[in-house]
């Protein structure tokens, strides 16, 4: 049995834990910034890792998640158009497929597939970097393990969401111009206005926050965990997977931000 | 078990490495880059503009960036909307200038809602020949709304049925004037029929109805009369117009008339010729005075003559004692 005081100052511990556990992740992202702010950083090996991460992360990611995506878009675009017309307010299609796919599903999903492909395996190799000694042996030889293995991969990982929602993005603007007007020219003004109708000065600023901070997101809090002993509940499960559920929560929070933000 | 070999620093080399990252990183910000202008481009930033304020009532539905249409197209998005001094709303719409000469001074603005709620800002522009409209124009907006009409529509009915209902209370005017007219068909149906409701009330009537009766009467004593006239006038025929009448001795007396005015002609010619006559006479009397002018200057010398005689015989007539010389 546990007391009652004992119970209590288990809460506060965890509560402590938990709070220890997000300053942590917010100090790793803060000193990070500081790095990658730093000219001295980009020396001839760094460049050389961040320049690997980058191609290896993203240039297999980009063509399928491109076509996965293209996929997904024709189909969404297709079902909006065809219901909007049967209720014959095709004049409010486009504007809905930019907004669903564009600001809302396209840095999601992006953010999501990177996270998987890329931020969740990073933190695996880091922590095991960090339970075989190599980040402490890197720091015997006078070298900073965040500036030359943790900033080149958390760079790399953003620069992946960043891209794919990018070129997701164009593409998904190209296939809705294409699937509304078809193979013709003769919309595209009409077509542009309705893009600037949708991206005013507030959409565009929540949209661009929202991909950065999913970005940082996807990109720090895999290896935070790597890197600390974040505090984990008593479930049994991994601390890869107290990352992901961390990861999830986190980039809720960010899209119910920016919903709340370009719709209320 | 702890003894693994070190992860190799570079597991899979890459081949040119840092070309694939720099154009990944070009792409990138080609990608951005390109975003940034379009989405500028969309919002009108590149564009000259011209302002257009639309004055409406009331603004409900109108959002900043939406169109302003012409024939359909799109010629300028609403930049603000504001509430004027006086209540009403300003909507302010930016227009290209490239777009700008479709709105004339003539043109008419309207602002349109839709069955579900969407609202659209229309330009007419009937004659395209009128002068341009200047840089920041203000117009008011006509709106022509489907669902505004109702509450009008609604008050107009109320109005109307209270208006009924006055009409069709007990007291009304018109519910009396239906009575009286009841009571007028009833007295039509009565004994005097329409000239009880003329006039009024039953005496009356039978005054009129003795008065025609007399009246009557009167026509037919008019009737007799006329025909002793008639008698009259035929005596007075026969007195005037008779063999024996007035007119033939008339008629007589006027051919006696004639013949004394005849007479009276022909003595008036003899009276003529005496008179030519009595004119002969005088002009010779005018002669014959003229030669008395002579007669009579003889005369005086005949008498100075004896006068001076007269004189001479006085002067030596011994007798006469008066010796003084007269001169006469």
């Amino acid at each position: 049995m546990i007391s009652p005081p004992g119970a209590l100052a288990d809460i506060g511990h965890a509560v402590l834990r938990w709070f220890k556990g997000w300053w942590q992740i917010v100090h790793l992202g803060a000193q990070l910034l500081v790095l990658a702010l730093s000219p001295s950083i980009y020396t001839r090996a760094n460049r050389a890792a961040m320049a690997r991460h980058i191609v290896v992360g993203t240039a297999p990611m980009l063509l399928w998640f491109t076509l996965l995506s293209s996929l997904i878009s024709l189909v969404v675009i297709r079902i909006v158009v065809v219901t909007a017309a049967s209720y014959g307010l095709s004049q409010y299609a486009l504007q809905m497929v930019v907004r669903v796919l564009v600001l809302e599903l396209i840095p999601l999903t992006a953010a999501v597939f990177v996270a998987l492909r890329i931020g969740l395996p990073d933190g695996r190799e880091l922590a095991r970097m960090r339970s075989r000694g190599e980040l402490d042996a890197l720091r015997g030889r006078g070298l900073d393990p965040l500036a030359h293995e943790v900033l080149p991969r958390v760079i790399a990982c953003a620069f992946a969401v960043l891209m794919l929602a990018a070129v997701a993005g164009v593409v998904t603007l190209v296939l809705a111009y294409f699937t509304v007007h078809g193979f013709t020219i003769g919309g595209l003004e009409r077509y542009t206005r309705t893009v600037g109708q949708v991206f005013t000065p507030a959409v565009t600023l929540i949209f661009t926050a929202k991909t950065l901070l999913l970005a940082l997101a996807v990109s720090l809090i895999p290896v935070a965990s790597a890197l600390y002993d974040l505090p984990r509940s008593r479930t049994r499960s991994s601390a890869e997977l107290q990352a992901l559920v961390r990861l999830f929560l986190v980039m809720l929070l960010i899209e119910a931000a920016s919903l709340v933000g370009n719709y209320y | 078990m702890n003894a693994q070999p070190p992860a190799p620093p570079d597991p899979s080399p890459v081949a040119h490495l840092e070309l694939k990252a720099a154009l990944l990183l070009a792409l990138l910000l080609l990608l951005l880059a390109g975003s940034v202008l379009y989405v500028m481009y969309a919002r009108g930033v590149f564009e000259a503009t011209q302002q257009l304020v639309l004055v409406a009532d009331d603004s409900e539905g109108v959002t900043v960036g939406m169109d302003m249409t012409f024939s359909g197209f799109p010629i300028g998005r609403v930049r603000r909307i504001e509430l004027a001094e006086d209540g009403a709303a300003r909507i302010v719409i930016d227009v290209p200038k490239k777009d700008a000469r479709w709105l004339r001074e003539s043109s008419v603005f309207t602002l349109v809602r839709g069955l579900v709620g969407n609202v659209n800002i229309r330009a007419y522009s009937g004659v395209l020949g009128d002068p341009p409209l200047p840089d920041g124009a203000e117009r008011r907006v006509l709106v022509g709304d489907a669902t505004a009409e109702i509450p009008q529509l609604v008050a107009a009915s109320r109005d109307l049925v209270r208006n009924l209902t006055a009409l069709s209370n007990a007291d009304s005017a018109l519910t009396a004037t239906l009575g009286n007219v009841q009571a007028a068909s009833e007295r039509l149906k009565g004994r005097h029929g329409a000239l009880g409701v003329l006039l009024g009330n039953d005496e009356d009537a039978r005054k009129l109805v003795a008065a025609l009766d007399r009246t009557n009467a009167l026509l037919a004593r008019v009737d007799r009369l006329a025909a002793r006239v008639d008698g009259v006038v035929a005596k007075a025929d026969v007195q005037v117009f008779g063999p024996d009448g007035l007119m033939p001795e008339t008629r007589a007396a006027i051919v006696q008339l004639n013949g004394t005015l005849a007479d009276a002609r022909n003595t008036l010619k003899q009276a003529d010729r005496l008179l030519a006559e009595a004119q002969a006479v005088a002009a010779n009397a005018r002669v014959a005075s003229a030669d008395l002018g002579a007669l009579r200057a003889e005369v005086e010398s005949s008498l100075r003559k004896v006068d001076h005689l007269v004189g001479e015989i006085n002067r030596k007539w011994p007798f006469a004692r008066d010796t003084e010389l007269k001169l006469r």
